[in-house]
């Protein structure tokens, strides 16, 4: 084992910002090449005449699981050192479902919102504003809704744990999920190409 | 496109192209050519780009994107150097302040969003993308997109804290790490999307 | 051996000295690139550059360089601990201060500025005085009609302009408490610093097409030198002493690296490199972020040199930081 190279002390919390820099600039750079950086785009995947958001999203999900599974597998990465958030379920979907009205008002999500906004769109650069409102807002409010927070904890869990499962197995069935979605965004793009505005 | 313009410069002459006869109607095709945008990455090929960057992260810092988390800090910062004690007294932000020993502005997140901005930047630079306008669908005014970027951002604001992240943090980083909570999410966010898209079709299409 | 211990323990040996605040990094940044902006303009009217375009920014630019000369100097003046006898210094000249050096030189600074600034009456002057500079205008075509004229005002301004961004840098290494300041080549980074600072804004002003390619060319080959005096700067460090080792690591890897790779290097040289290289090239039309970016990450570099500057130290006998 010798990777998470930071978890392993190959550099400091200074460096590690640098890193971050980094991976950042990789980041964006790949969101702005996949079109994330303009609304109509992201959210042409609602009216499923563009199916690019869910193609990339997978697609990164897929490439990101598999390489870390066999990265673990190889003895490279050690897993149980990569941070994996805690699970508190109930928050968590209401909070996705409320994300994903503002996806679809807003048009687009944090990340996408700063790539548009170093494009220079206006409605990008409004959106972030939004979103330092919103969670200013949360924050006032933070107090009333503490308990609900931090209900149905679940601690850091991960599928195959939850469905007593190898590691291998969801893998493998995320991968045809995957596959399966693909073929399907493919045909309602066909399917649905008239809605595609001029 | 970027092909045609480069090489009559770079020959000097203009055998790529024989109907260019004369000197200013190139120079004219290929000024419209330099600001004309390039087009975007093909989805898998952006994806699989996107998901090394995230294994990248993995393994050499083990911990996944975000983006949510560096505009909480940011506000935490702003709130406790307007009130100290009102945000000292406040859990959220005390999560986001720490122990005071530095500034919640040296955050790993912070750090990787500016990383985020340069590279979105940089793509949107060497693809002729950058400009000065405002995305939305034909039949909604630019007062009335600008006025839902605000609201759509300020929900997700709320919806991104209450999750624990955002499609980045939580949905992509989740989504590969197989977190319970990360597939969750997601489903939701999609749920939640569709849900609302006939609402704001106005918008869009 | 206990007796040389404690006497560089002292308070009185190495006393404490005044913390700098955002006051100068700000005057360094603004007076480095005011010098960057007269060696430029100096350089078109001695080559006789400036004729290649009726609008040639060099005109344009010394009149900002006057107003960020003037706010540096602002800044300069707030931090100062006496401020009601700032007048003293231009009643002496000390040939071994560089506090008394730059006074004078700032002085010389204004005038030479004006002159170039004079020599082409801005189209929108002419109008909203109607007519009263008549004969302002006519001196001002008579001495650029001169070669002559133009020239020396060009040599005079890239001598000065050599002579302010020296300064920023001397200032700082002549406080030989500083371990990082106490390079020999610091003048020579915020030198080249403030010429590519210089040459983005002009590119980023510049309407002049040819003028404007020319422009960004130079900021790209200054960044590039700069990079290059990173480091020198660098080695020179680490050749030097443990103390001086422990200041460049403090801005490679230590406290300050995380500002110093991601604002100076990252946002600051190389981003803005790529996007200008690609544009002078004619891949992509230029952009007014990319001079913006050059430009922060000018101002950028004086506060983490300032800063960090200010946490590098000496050793004791022990080989331990000295307490301040």
């Amino acid at each position: 084992m010798s990777a998470p190279f930071y978890k392993y002390g190959l550099f400091g919390d200074e460096i590690s910002l640098v890193m971050a820099f980094l991976i950042g600039i990789g980041f964006g750079f790949f969101l702005e090449r996949a079109g994330f950086g303009n609304a109509r785009k992201l959210a042409a995947q609602f009216y499923l005449y563009d199916m690019t958001v869910f193609k990339v999203m997978f697609t990164a999900i897929v490439t990101a699981m598999i390489g870390l599974y066999y990265l673990s597998v190889l003895g490279f990465v050690d897993l149980s050192l990569v941070y994996l958030s805690p699970t508190f379920l109930l928050p968590q979907v209401i909070g996705g479902l409320i994300l994903g009205v503002g996806f679809a008002v807003g048009g687009y999500c944090p990340g996408t919102s700063a790539v548009s906004a170093a494009t220079g769109r206006l409605d990008g650069m409004v959106f972030l504003l939004g979103i330092v409102a919103g969670i200013f807002f949360f924050g006032e409010v933070f107090p009333a809704i503490e308990s609900f927070y931090t209900t149905t904890p679940m601690g850091s869990v991960t599928l195959p744990q939850l469905f007593g499962v190898s590691y291998g197995l969801i893998l493998f069935l995320v991968v045809l999920m995957a596959l399966g979605g693909f073929l399907l965004a493919s045909w309602a793009e066909k399917k649905f190409a008239h809605l595609r505005p001029e | 496109m970027n092909a045609v313009v480069a090489l009559p410069s770079r020959n000097g002459g203009f055998e790529e192209g024989p109907e260019m006869s004369i000197l200013s109607s190139a120079a004219a095709i290929a000024d419209h050519a330099l600001h004309k945008e390039r087009p975007y990455w093909h989805p898998y090929a952006a994806g699989i780009g996107l998901g090394l960057v995230l294994l990248l992260a993995f393994v050499i810092v083990g911990r996944g994107l975000g983006a949510s988390g560096a505009f909480s800090s940011l506000v935490a910062t702003v709130v406790h150097a307007v009130a100290p004690a009102h945000a000292e007294s406040n859990a959220f932000y005390g999560e986001y302040l720490g122990d005071g020993s530095k500034s919640p502005l040296l955050d790993w997140l912070v750090f990787e969003v500016m990383g985020v901005f340069a590279g979105g930047f940089l793509s949107g630079a060497l693809a002729g993308r950058l400009r000065i306008t405002v995305e939305k669908g034909p039949r909604i005014s630019t007062p009335g997109r600008l006025m839902l970027a605000f609201l759509g951002g300020f929900i997700m604001g709320v919806g991104a804290k209450l999750a624990r992240g955002c499609t980045s943090g939580q949905g992509l980083t989740g989504g590969a790490l197989l977190s319970v909570g990360g597939w969750a999410f997601m489903l939701c966010v999609f749920a939640g999307a569709y849900a609302t898209a006939y609402f704001v079709r106005r918008q869009w299409i | 051996m206990l007796e040389l211990t404690t006497t560089r323990h002292n308070p009185m040996i190495d006393p404490t000295l005044h913390v700098w605040g955002w006051e100068i990094p700000v005057y360094l940044f603004l007076g480095g690139m005011v010098a960057g902006i007269m060696i430029i303009s100096g350089y078109f009217l001695f080559s006789g550059r400036h004729r290649a375009s009726t609008q040639c920014s060099c005109f344009q630019v010394p009149l900002v360089g006057i107003a960020l000369l003037t706010l540096g100097m602002l800044a300069l003046f707030l931090d100062l601990e006496h401020k009601p006898f700032t007048w003293r210094l231009y009643t002496t000249f000390e040939i071994k201060s560089p506090m008394s050096w730059g006074a004078w030189i700032l002085v010389l600074v204004y005038p030479a500025l004006a002159a170039v600034a004079a020599l082409r009456i801005p189209e929108s002057w002419r109008i909203a005085f109607k007519g009263r500079l008549a004969r302002l205008v006519l001196f001002s075509e008579r001495i650029r009609g001169s070669a002559a004229a133009t020239k020396t005002i060009g040599i005079v301004n890239m001598l000065l302009g050599g002579l302010l961004g020296i300064y920023t840098g001397v200032l700082l290494s002549a406080l030989g408490a500083r371990p990082l300041w106490s390079s020999s080549i610091l003048w020579l980074l915020f030198v080249v610093s403030g010429l590519s600072s210089a040459a983005a804004f002009a590119h980023m002003i510049a309407r002049d097409p040819y003028e404007r390619v020319l422009l960004a060319k130079a900021d790209n080959g200054f960044l590039i030198f700069e990079l290059f005096v990173f480091a020198l700067f660098f080695i020179g460090l680490a050749s030097t002493s443990e103390a001086h080792l422990r200041a460049a690591q403090l801005l490679l890897g230590g406290a300050f690296a995380p500002a110093f790779w991601v604002f100076v290097i990252g946002l600051g040289i190389i981003i803005p490199l790529i996007v200008q290289l690609m544009a002078v090239n004619g891949k992509i039309p230029h952009t007014p972020m990319a001079p913006i970016l050059v430009m922060g990450g000018g101002l950028a570099l004086r506060f983490v040199i300032v800063s960090a500057g200010q946490f590098s130290h000496w050793m004791n006998a022990h080989g331990l930081p000295l307490p301040f």
